[in-house]
Parts: C-alpha cells; sequence; structure tokens
C-alpha cells in the first residue's frame, strides 16, 4: 500500500439517499416491501371511502325530501298532510339566534380572557389559567347538558330572566313568559361550550404580533394598555375574526346539550325568553319518531340543511382570511 | 468609559450652539442627554457596564462597535425601554434636567421627550400613513384636528416623506417601500417634536440608496434635535456624526464597555485608546 | 457618492422641529393619568371577564362531583338500572357498554387512521392534499350527522340497533382527528434519522417501524389517547345505532347500553332517583375523560423526556 496515495484518497462521500431511495422503490417490488405500501394505501382509501360515503349517502336519504318539496325545503320543509311538519325556517332562525347568542356572550368575554392572558398576567398564572380555560372543552357536551338541564334552568328561570326583564333598553328582548328553556339559556350553554376556543386562539393570535409593533407604540408614549389598543389588537384581528368564525362553526354542531335546554316548540320565538328549536335540536327529538320514507328522509334533509350552514361559514370564513391576508401582502 | 478632554476639536462652543463634549457634569446645557455610570444587567449577565456619555445637544452622537457590545442596551436606557425587557439599569440618566430613572418620574412622559426609531421599519400595519404619523401626538392626548394635520404635514416634510405621500395620505402604511417606511417612521417619530431622537441602526434593512436618502435627513434634523446613531457601520458614522462613541467587549470578553467618546474626526483619525486604534483600522471586530 | 434627493432644505418649506414641543409636552402630562385610569379599568374588565370564563368550568365540576358522589356506591357501580321509581339502580351496564363501544371504535379507527397519516408522510400532491382535505371536512361534520350515517349503513339493513353501528360512528368521528394527531407527531420526526435508516439499506417498512414510529409514540400516544377521551363522551352517534338498553348486554351485535345514553334518557326522566342516576353516571364519565386527558398528557411529556 502506498502511503502517499492514501493520503490523496478523499474521504469517503455519503451515499445520495436519492438513489438509495430508487433502488429501494425498486426493490419494494419484494413482499414485505409491498405489503407495507399497501396498507398505506388501504388505510388512505378506506378513509376516503368513508368520507365520500358519508355525504352520499346523507344526499340519497334526504333526496326523497328534497325531490317533494324541491328547494323550498330550505325554508318550509315537508308539509305533509297527515301529521309532522318540519318547518325549516324556524329551525334555521333558532339556530341563528342561539348561535348568535352564543357568540355574543362568548367573544367579548373571550377575547378579553385572551388579553389577560396574554399581555397581563404574570406567566407564572397565565399557564395553570389557560390550561383551566381548556379543561372546559374536554367536557362532554352530554355532562354540559345536564348541568344546563338541572342547575342551569331554575337558575335562570328563578333569577336571571326575571332580572333581565327589569333592565331598561335591553328588556324589550327579554319579554314574555320566564320559564327557563329559552333561547337565552340555549345560547348561553353554547357559550360556554365554545369559549375555549375562542380563548386559545385569540390568545394565539394577540401574542404572535410582532414585538416591533409593541416596541413602537411603546417608544411614543403609550401606556400599557394604550399599546394593547392601538398595535396588539388591531394585529390581532384577523386572528379575532378567524376564532370567531370556527367558533360559530362548532356552535352549529352542537346538538344534544342544545336540545336539553331549548324546550322544543315550534313556533317562531318572540323573544329570547322563548323556549324554541334549532335544526340539531329538531333533528335529535324527531329522527327516533320519524316513519321511514318521507318523513325520516326529511329529518335527514335538515341534517343536511345543517350541513350546508356549516359549509357556508366555513367558506365565508376561508374568504374573510383571504381577503385580509391579501390586503397585508400588498 | 471617559469623556476625551485632550482632543476637544468641535464646533465653537457657546452655549447657542451646543458647545463640545468635556463639559461639565450632569445638568449642563451643552448635553442634552447625560449617562453617568450607567449599566445594564440581564439576570446575571451584565451587559455593559459604567458608562459615561453625553449626546450633545442638537448634534449627532454615533454609538459604534461590533455586535454585543452593548451599544443598543445603551441607547434603550434613555428611553426606558428596558422596562419592559427586563433589564436592570443602574447609574444616572439625565435628559436636559429630568432624572430619567428617578423614582417619581413617569416612564411615559420620558418616551414623549425621546423618540426612537429601530432597526427594521415598523409602522403600524393596520393603519394609514397619516394615522401613522400622528399616532404619537393621539397617543399622547393630542385631539384637535389641526393639531394633527399641521404636525403630520410638518413631520412628513422634515422627513423628506410629504411630496411623496401627501395624494394618498390614507392608504395604506404598509405600501410604501422599505426605505419610505423607515422614513415615516421617523416622521412618526417627529411629530411628537421630541428634544432628543434615538436611532437604532435605523439603515441595516435598507438598500444603498434608501440609506443614503437617510444620511442626509440626519444631517438635517441635526440642527432642531439631539440625535443618538447606533450603527455598525463606521463609514456611516464618519459620515453623519459630530461625536463618536467606540463601545468594545471589555476584557472578561462578556461585558460591554465604552472605550472611547469624543469628536468623529478624531476618534477615526487619532484615537487615544490603542483599542479604538484597533478597532477603527478594522483589526478587530 | 452623494445623492441628492432632498428638495432644498426641508425645514424651509415647514416650521422647524420643536413649534408644537410645549403643547405636546403639556398634553402629555394632563392626559397621562387619565390614560392610565382607562388602562386600569381596562384591565380590570378583562379581569372580570376571566373571572366569568372560569366560572362555568368550577360551577360544572362542583355540581357534578357533589351530586354524583352522592349517587356513588359500590351498588351504583356494579347493578344494572332498576325499573323506573325503583330505587337501587346502578349503571354497571353502561360501563361495560361504554368500554365495549370505545374499544372497537378505536380498534377501527386507530390502525386506520395511523395507516392513512402514513400514506400522508410519504405522499405529496394532489392526492395526500385531497386526503387531508377529506379529514378537515369531517372534523366539522356535525356528529349527529355522523350518527345517522350510521343508521343508515347499519342499523337498516341489519334491521335492529347495535354496540357495533355505534362503534362505527365513533370510529368515524375519531379517525380525522386520529388522523392529525398522528400525521402531526410523525413530521416531528427529524426527517435525517429516516433517511439515515434507509441509506444503510433498511427496508422502508423497517425503517417506519423502529425510526418513525418510535420517534413519534409520545405525539401517537397523546394524540390517540386524547380521540379516546373525545369518544368516550359522545352522545349523539350513539342515539340512532346503539338505542341503549336496561340489561347487562356485552353483545355488540345488539343494542347496549352505554353513559352517554343512560345519562341522557335518565335526565329527561320525572323521577328524582333517575336524575340522582344521571348525576353519577355524569361524574364516572367525567371523572373518566379527565383521567384519560391527564394520562395522555402526562406520558407524552414522559416519554418526550425520555427521548431528550
Amino acid at each position: 500500500m502506498n502511503p502517499t496515495l492514501l493520503e490523496e484518497v478523499p474521504p469517503p462521500r455519503r451515499t445520495p439517499v436519492r438513489g438509495v431511495r430508487e433502488t429501494l422503490q425498486r426493490r419494494g417490488a419484494r413482499p414485505s416491501g409491498r405489503t407495507y405500501a399497501l396498507l398505506r394505501w388501504a388505510g388512505a382509501t378506506l378513509f376516503a371511502s368513508v368520507v365520500l360515503a358519508l355525504v352520499v349517502s346523507l344526499l340519497v336519504s334526504s333526496s326523497q325530501a328534497f325531490g317533494h318539496s324541491g328547494l323550498s325545503f330550505f325554508w318550509s320543509g315537508t308539509y305533509n298532510a297527515s301529521k309532522s311538519i318540519y318547518p325549516t325556517g324556524i329551525f334555521i332562525i333558532g339556530t341563528l339566534i342561539t348561535t348568535t347568542v352564543a357568540i355574543v356572550l362568548a367573544v367579548p368575554v373571550g377575547v378579553g380572557t385572551a388579553a389577560l392572558l396574554s399581555e397581563f398576567a404574570p406567566k407564572w398564572l397565565a399557564g395553570p389559567l389557560s390550561i383551566m380555560i381548556d379543561l372546559i372543552a374536554a367536557v362532554p357536551s352530554i355532562v354540559v347538558g345536564l348541568w344546563g338541564l338541572l342547575v342551569l334552568t331554575p337558575v335562570f328561570a328563578h333569577h336571571v330572566e326575571p332580572f333581565l326583564k327589569k333592565v331598561p333598553v335591553v328588556e324589550w328582548f327579554f319579554h314574555g313568559a320566564a320559564l327557563g328553556p329559552s333561547m337565552l339559556l340555549a345560547g348561553t350553554v353554547l357559550a360556554v361550550m365554545i369559549l375555549p376556543t375562542i380563548v386559545a386562539l385569540s390568545r394565539t393570535a394577540l401574542a404572535s404580533v410582532a414585538v416591533e409593533d409593541r416596541e413602537a407604540a411603546r417608544a411614543l408614549g403609550a401606556t400599557r394598555w394604550q399599546v394593547v389598543r392601538t398595535a396588539v389588537v388591531p394585529g390581532a384581528r384577523t386572528g379575532i375574526e378567524a376564532a370567531a368564525t370556527l367558533a360559530v362553526g362548532r356552535a352549529l354542531g352542537e346538538t344534544i346539550a342544545v336540545a336539553m335546554v331549548i324546550g322544543n316548540t315550534y313556533v317562531l320565538p318572540h323573544s329570547l325568553l322563548a323556549p324554541g328549536a334549532t335544526l340539531g335540536s329538531a333533528i335529535i327529538n324527531n329522527f327516533a319518531e320519524a316513519s321511514p320514507g318521507l318523513d325520516r328522509s326529511s329529518v335527514i334533509g335538515l341534517v343536511v340543511v345543517l350541513l350546508v350552514m356549516t359549509a357556508l361559514v366555513n367558506i365565508g370564513g376561508q374568504l374573510l382570511l383571504r381577503s385580509r391576508l391579501r390586503v397585508k401582502a400588498a | 468609559m471617559t469623556i476625551d478632554d485632550n482632543a476637544s476639536v468641535g464646533p465653537a462652543s457657546g452655549p447657542d450652539t451646543g458647545g463640545g463634549p468635556g463639559a461639565s457634569g450632569p445638568g449642563s446645557s451643552t448635553a442634552a442627554v447625560s449617562l453617568r455610570e450607567v449599566s445594564v444587567t440581564f439576570g446575571s449577565h451584565r451587559v455593559v457596564r459604567d458608562v459615561d456619555l453625553d449626546l450633545v445637544r442638537n448634534r449627532v452622537t454615533a454609538l459604534v462597535g461590533p455586535s454585543g457590545c452593548g451599544k443598543t442596551t445603551i441607547l434603550r436606557t434613555v428611553n426606558r425601554l428596558h422596562d419592559d425587557t427586563g433589564g436592570k439599569v443602574t447609574g444616572r440618566v439625565l435628559v436636559g434636567d429630568l432624572d430619567v430613572y428617578a423614582r417619581d418620574t413617569q416612564p411615559e412622559l420620558v418616551r414623549s421627550r425621546v423618540g426612537m426609531v429601530f432597526q427594521r421599519p415598523n409602522p403600524f400595519p393596520t393603519m394609514s400613513i397619516f394615522d401613522n404619523v400622528v399616532a404619537g401626538l393621539r397617543l399622547n392626548g393630542v385631539r384637535s384636528k389641526s393639531v394633527l394635520q399641521e404636525a403630520a404635514e410638518s413631520a412628513l416634510h422634515h422627513a423628506a416623506l410629504w411630496d411623496l405621500v401627501k395624494d394618498r395620505l390614507h392608504s395604506p402604511a404598509v405600501k410604501l417601500s422599505g426605505g419610505q417606511q423607515q422614513r415615516l417612521c421617523i416622521a412618526r417619530a417627529l411629530a411628537v417634536e421630541p428634544e432628543v431622537l434615538l436611532m437604532d441602526e435605523p439603515c441595516s434593512a435598507l438598500d444603498p440608496i434608501a440609506t443614503a436618502k437617510i444620511e442626509e435627513l440626519i444631517a438635517h434634523l441635526a440642527t432642531d434635535v439631539t440625535i443618538g446613531l447606533v450603527t455598525h457601520n463606521m463609514f456611516q458614522a464618519t459620515r453623519v456624526s459630530d461625536y463618536t462613541a467606540v463601545f468594545l467587549l471589555g476584557e472578561d470578553r462578556a461585558t460591554g464597555e465604552l472605550v472611547e467618546y469624543g469628536p468623529t474626526p478624531v476618534i477615526f483619525d487619532a484615537p487615544s485608546d490603542p483599542r479604538t486604534r484597533a478597532y477603527v483600522s478594522g483589526e478587530v471586530g | 457618492m452623494s445623492i441628492a434627493v432632498l428638495p432644498g432644505d426641508p425645514g424651509e418649506l415647514t416650521d422647524p422641529i420643536g413649534t408644537r414641543r410645549e403643547l405636546v409636552r403639556n398634553s402629555a402630562r394632563r392626559s397621562l393619568a387619565r390614560r392610565r385610569l382607562l388602562g386600569r379599568i381596562a384591565i380590570g374588565l378583562c379581569v372580570a371577564a376571566t373571572a366569568v370564563s372560569l366560572t362555568p368550568l368550577v360551577a360544572l365540576a362542583a355540581y357534578t362531583t357533589g351530586r354524583g358522589l352522592h349517587a356513588l356506591s359500590w351498588g351504583f357501580l356494579t347493578h344494572i338500572p332498576t325499573p323506573p321509581g325503583i330505587p337501587g339502580g346502578g349503571i354497571s351496564n353502561a360501563i361495560v357498554g361504554s368500554v365495549v363501544i370505545v374499544g372497537l371504535a378505536s380498534a377501527m379507527a386507530i390502525p386506520v387512521g395511523i395507516m392513512a397519516a402514513l400514506f400522508l408522510i410519504e405522499r405529496r400532491g394532489r392526492t395526500a392534499n385531497g386526503l387531508r382535505f377529506a379529514a378537515d371536512v369531517l372534523t366539522g361534520v356535525p356528529s349527529i350527522a355522523i350518527g345517522i350515517f350510521a343508521y343508515a349503513v347499519f342499523v337498516e339493513p341489519l334491521g335492529h340497533f347495535s354496540g357495533l353501528a355505534g362503534s362505527f360512528a365513533l370510529a368515524v368521528l375519531m379517525s380525522p382527528i386520529v388522523i392529525r394527531a398522528s400525521e402531526a407527531a410523525m413530521q416531528s420526526v427529524p426527517r435525517d434519522l429516516w433517511e439515515a435508516g434507509l441509506a444503510l439499506g433498511i427496508r422502508r417498512s423497517r425503517v417506519v417501524r423502529s425510526v418513525v414510529l418510535r420517534g413519534a409514540l409520545p405525539g401517537l400516544v397523546t394524540g390517540n389517547l386524547l380521540a379516546v377521551a373525545r369518544a368516550v363522551g359522545e352522545t349523539a352517534p350513539l342515539l340512532f345505532t346503539v338505542l341503549g338498553s336496561q340489561l347487562f348486554e356485552t353483545n355488540p351485535l345488539q343494542p347496549m347500553a352505554a353513559m352517554p345514553l343512560a345519562i341522557y334518557s335518565d335526565s329527561t326522566a320525572a323521577f328524582p332517583a333517575a336524575q340522582q342516576i344521571a348525576w353519577g353516571a355524569a361524574f364516572v364519565l367525567l371523572v373518566l375523560v379527565l383521567v384519560l386527558s391527564v394520562v395522555a398528557r402526562l406520558v407524552s411529556s414522559r416519554l418526550n423526556r425520555q427521548a431528550h
């Protein structure tokens, strides 16, 4: 062996990985490699086909109802001369009212909480507090519904609702008998359930505002609150709007807890204290008894209406996000 | 570390024109800002130690040195930005007659007298050009529309931006180019009419043309405002500053210190301290 | 090189800096007290908001524990429900039913989900994006719709309700959670480790088994345990598939009891005894879900620490 020659030889380079991968893919013709690839494909295909089947199944099952009423199903539902009527329009209004109440309650409280946790609270406190708020999200909706039904309903009937009737100006929203189960109660229960989403996402949005913007406000002589108001909150607005949109989507899909506290009447509610129905509660309360055929198809039609509403909210949220990002990039 | 008395070659001294360094102690009419034995510590790490420095009234003072030697840290002691970052400041900082770190001094009031421009242009992204310029005034309670309008126009003139934006004052500030945004930030700082303007490497994120524009601006601004300019570019310091303070790492290689301070020509052509000589000739840093 | 870019001295065209200095200084000083006060009020409102946010959690926990503990007894956990009005019932059938149903659902969702996640990390492009989109869509679908879908697939053809139908519904509900969490966990394994394994000539499936799955284990465990915790508490998917039962039934091909269903039916019953059972079951369910969530996070932080 010539020592000089050895010195001149450069150290061996690492095997280019792409080459190896291609070799292995060719070698993947071996049974074990093929099995693995097959498993991956199987998982993906199975999942995709289930999602597809879900959409198809719901559309097929509801086709009878839509065929019967056409597009008017979205408003007046199915008119069945003999018995059940599914007034979709009333359910939609009920859904909109309860969701609006939930948002009106949850967004200010949620954003205020997020601001405290992100900007003002000391770090050692903010962590545990935010974990506690996240825990609400872990509580099953049936438990929230149970608490709403057995604990909140009497509280609302005896204390909250009579109180609201006496408050000037807003009392217009709260006229009528205060029986307990009501739009207001359902909206409140929904607010409790979407609060963790709003707090968590708003907190992220607030915290991600660049330090430079905060410092700019500070250097001009702003107080801590002024920094938050002029530099942080406007910068986080997009994120907070996204949080609210997501929360609306969650509220739309929440059926059990609402069904337990809304009172289930199919009349247009004349005040927030009136009982009513939402799409979700109507579905839950009618599916079991619906007779096969047009009846059941109509209830599934309500499911489709709910899905359409959820999709519209999501698309709206995406469009909003995209338009804001376009302004920022410009 | 010390004010360089021996080479006091500066513009003619006198109470009107602002005089040179070597002036007496704190409260002197020639120094708009005085630092005496200022040190800044973060946790257990002392970042910069025992700085004695003056920012001469209506002159440009450059703080130069390699990264990590404390120039920006010292700059930020003047407007108490370390209140937010957790840095502990010891020593005395005077802005005019005001003791910045006295117990009864309100930091917000200090900051309305001392403006700052940052390394990367940071106009408020959700605001228009006009709203950005008057943001400082609004934050300090000025509401009158006529005052805001006057102040905005004046500040934009001083930042050499008026002709460019006068027809689109209400368009979003983020549509301006980098250099223009930085001039907007200068206008924003100027609108509050500070006595002192601190500039922390204002050109480091900009291209050479934008940099040149801002350097010209600095020269014009200095007639009315005292300017403290942090820069890692020695040539920029020679171009725009009247006085230069050189910061280098001390013997322990962990804490920055002020090595020499004096009129710019002296520092660069005939420095007293051998470390300064090594730095300006490019041997070090 | 000097670039003449300024039209003369800008100061000539306007007032010098300092014209309004006194005005600004006075305004700053005079407004400071008000600004500080406004700040304190605003922060106070935020504190109030936080208190309001925490109240439901505290109230929920307090009432569920308070009323639930009342119902708790050994008999409660080991007996089946008694006919309405007769005291002494329990939820043993519901507990066992939930275990069976969720167990089956996990056995369906977790393997499929992990396999789909493996697909996602290996492939890029339209198929992968389509799959991710499908998972996102599914996350947004209300659980009642999933339950009705399961009804159409299992209950209608078979002609009767069954635990299996409920398991299927829960599996569909869990799958996007499993896929997302698994994909994230696997992606956190640095690519270099993979490629090192492949470069050594090891079979791809072996690399995945030893390197990726092992590295992603903390995230996988957490993600899947959280999916299970979510499934345990779901009611809507079970309403029209499992139906519920008063009897002790372990055969998933038959209608079974489940805890959320027991709570739902007992809560609306008129008898206070039934409501007490509902609270007891709610308490057990809550504890179960919280324990699962806490264990999930503990396991992942323990495994994370071991890995580093």
